[in-house]
């Protein structure tokens, strides 16, 4: 688990050009929208994206993708269970 | 009405010059838009999510205010944008494209920059600049395009307008506005607009 939450971070900051943030910045129970990483609407997209790219899964609702980006934690826990 | 060039930069590939006097920048072997970023002490983490169109008039935009403080006493609306390139926005549509080429996925981050005038939209939110804004496609830089619109905004319904030519390696910002508040004594006039634009443009 830890390793997919430190590939996670990695992932994160390259596809949404993190450049000011690095893997230690993140937190894992860290809010990635608004005062935690202060992610916005077009990164959840990217992250939808990063799923799908990176871990072929699929996020069709959007009231899923709500508790699913909350934070490292969360992703993580929603690969582990979904990973083709 | 007599109006001002009250500041100008350019910003080439490797070095950029604020009203004709070249800024130090540190030696790096970043791109130019990562040394000024850093050059300004800025801190806005949306900047890097920007396309390269995007940075360099966000960058001039922002060395241009720096020379001119008093821009943030101009109310909201008083403030106008008029920008223009002779390519649009096609670096960033063809990344797009790649993006989801060869079963990729296409970018939502790269689509959101397929439009030229969303680097307006960048300079206003940052500014809080909600005055006219216009971007025009055109071959070459047009210096009577610029001198006609820009009278036309400063008689009608603004106190300033910055205008700039956004092209990958040759960018070029100017300031005018009504009163010569920093004395350089640029009217603003076709044949001083061609004059500082080919000062730095090779």
């Amino acid at each position: 688990m830890d390793n997919i939450k430190l590939q996670l971070k990695q992932q994160i900051i390259e596809q949404l050009n993190l450049e000011s943030v690095s893997v230690s910045d993140i937190a894992d129970d860290m809010p990635l929208f608004g005062e935690g990483l202060g992610l916005d609407s077009i990164d959840a997209l990217e992250l939808i994206v990063l799923m799908e790219g990176n871990y072929n899964i699929k996020l069709l609702n959007p009231e899923e993708g709500k508790s699913v980006f909350q934070s490292i934690n969360t992703m993580a826990d929603y690969i582990a269970k979904h990973k083709k | 009405m007599t109006n001002y060039i009250t500041s100008y930069c350019h910003i080439l590939s490797d070095e950029c010059w604020v009203n004709g006097k070249k800024i130090a920048l540190q030696d790096s072997d970043d791109d130019i838009t990562k040394q000024l970023y850093n050059y300004l002490e800025m801190d806005y983490p949306k900047f890097f999510k920007m396309d390269r169109l995007s940075k360099t008039a966000f960058l001039g935009a922002e060395l241009i205010k720096n020379n001119n403080l008093a821009l943030l006493n101009y109310k909201d609306d008083e403030v106008g944008l008029l920008f223009s390139n002779p390519i649009s926005s096609a670096e960033t549509d063809l990344n797009f494209l790649k993006s989801y080429q060869n079963g990729g996925m296409p970018s939502p981050a790269l689509f959101v920059y397929t439009l030229p005038n969303i680097l307006l939209g960048e300079i206003a939110i940052r500014n809080k600049w909600y005055g006219e804004s216009v971007f025009t496609v055109s071959e070459n830089f047009d210096a009577a395009y610029f001198l006609s619109y820009c009278n036309m905004l400063l008689n009608k319904c603004q106190e300033a307008v910055l205008c700039g030519w956004i092209k990958n390696n040759e960018t070029f910002l100017f300031l005018v506005e009504k009163e010569d508040v920093n004395q350089l004594n640029l009217q603003l006039s076709l044949e001083q607009l061609n004059k500082i634009y080919l000062k730095k443009i090779k």
